[in-house]
Order: structure tokens, then sequence, then C-alpha cells
């Protein structure tokens, strides 16, 4: 796996788990731990897509940075990946 | 009646009871005063356990498995797909 696709996936997995942090705080919205779990993971993922953004380009339109250029376009869009 | 999905379901209940019991004396089921069952428990009605903070898996493991907890991780295999 190249570093794009690890990167990725480091990031599908940290939104996975945020998710399950997610669903359970609803039902336990006083639980320190998985409070401080979700933190953590939150910070992970926001390190792990700035990290992506800065070296790969925008995983969604709004990070979208450049002030020269719409730079959302320039990426292979999914069906144009081999 | 012999379903198989439950055939270790005293087992179960036995490792369910300590690990409420478990959680219950550590009082850190995280949610204040919420049991895994209510005190009152009337005959001819289901109820569902009130999930108790526990083990976590990592990341990695919790994609895969499709849940981050594996007192959740219950894939029902026996009766079904795989016949």
């Amino acid at each position: 796996m190249n570093e794009k696709n690890m990167l990725l996936s480091r990031i599908k997995k940290y939104d996975f788990t945020l998710k399950e942090l997610n669903l359970y705080l609803d039902t336990h919205p006083n639980c320190r731990r998985a409070l401080s779990m979700f933190r953590k993971y939150r910070e992970l993922r926001r390190d792990a897509v700035q990290e992506y953004n800065k070296r790969f380009g925008p995983l969604t339109p709004e990070q979208v940075t450049d002030t020269q250029s719409w730079t959302w376009v320039e990426d292979p869009w999914p069906w144009e990946r081999r | 009646m012999n379903l198989d999905l439950f055939d270790d379901m005293e087992g179960i209940i036995l490792h369910e009871r300590e690990a409420s019991l478990v959680s219950e004396m550590k009082n850190n089921n995280g949610n204040g005063s919420m049991t895994r069952f209510p005190k009152n428990t009337p005959l001819a009605m289901a109820y569902v356990p009130f999930q108790q903070w526990g083990e976590t898996y990592g990341d990695d493991e919790a994609l895969s498995r499709g849940t981050l907890f594996p007192e959740l991780d219950l894939p029902f295999l026996k009766g079904g797909a795989d016949k």
C-alpha cells in the first residue's frame, strides 16, 4: 500500500472509532472514559487529515486552501483511478 | 428446544453478572447510577442490558470487526450463513 492509501486507511479507522464512540456517548453522555477517548481520536483524525491535505490535497471541498486555484478538481476522480 | 446460538448462555450470563458486579464496585459504568439491568425486572418482559464501559478494540481491529466493543462483537454464524 502506498503512503497515500495508508494515510487514507488511517483516517478511515479513526472515523469508524469516532462514530462508535459517538453512538456510545449518545446513550452514555457522562462517561468520562468515552469522552476522553473521543477527544484523543478527534485529535488523531485532525492531524491525519491535515497531513493528507498537505501532501495529497483536499479530501472534501472545504479543505481547499489554495488562493490561486480550485485544487479540488485536480485530483483524479474515483472513476479515473486505476 | 435447542438453540445452538445460545449454547453457552449460562456462561454468558455468569460472565455478565460478574462483569456488572465488578463495574458496580468500581462505580465506573460511566453513566451515574445506570446499571446493566433495572432493579425491578417484571417477568414476561424482554430486556436489553444497558451497555457498561469496558474493553475496547484498537482502531485497526475495530474497523475490521465492525465494532469498537469486544462485548458487542457477536458474529451470528451457527444457524445461518455458513450452513
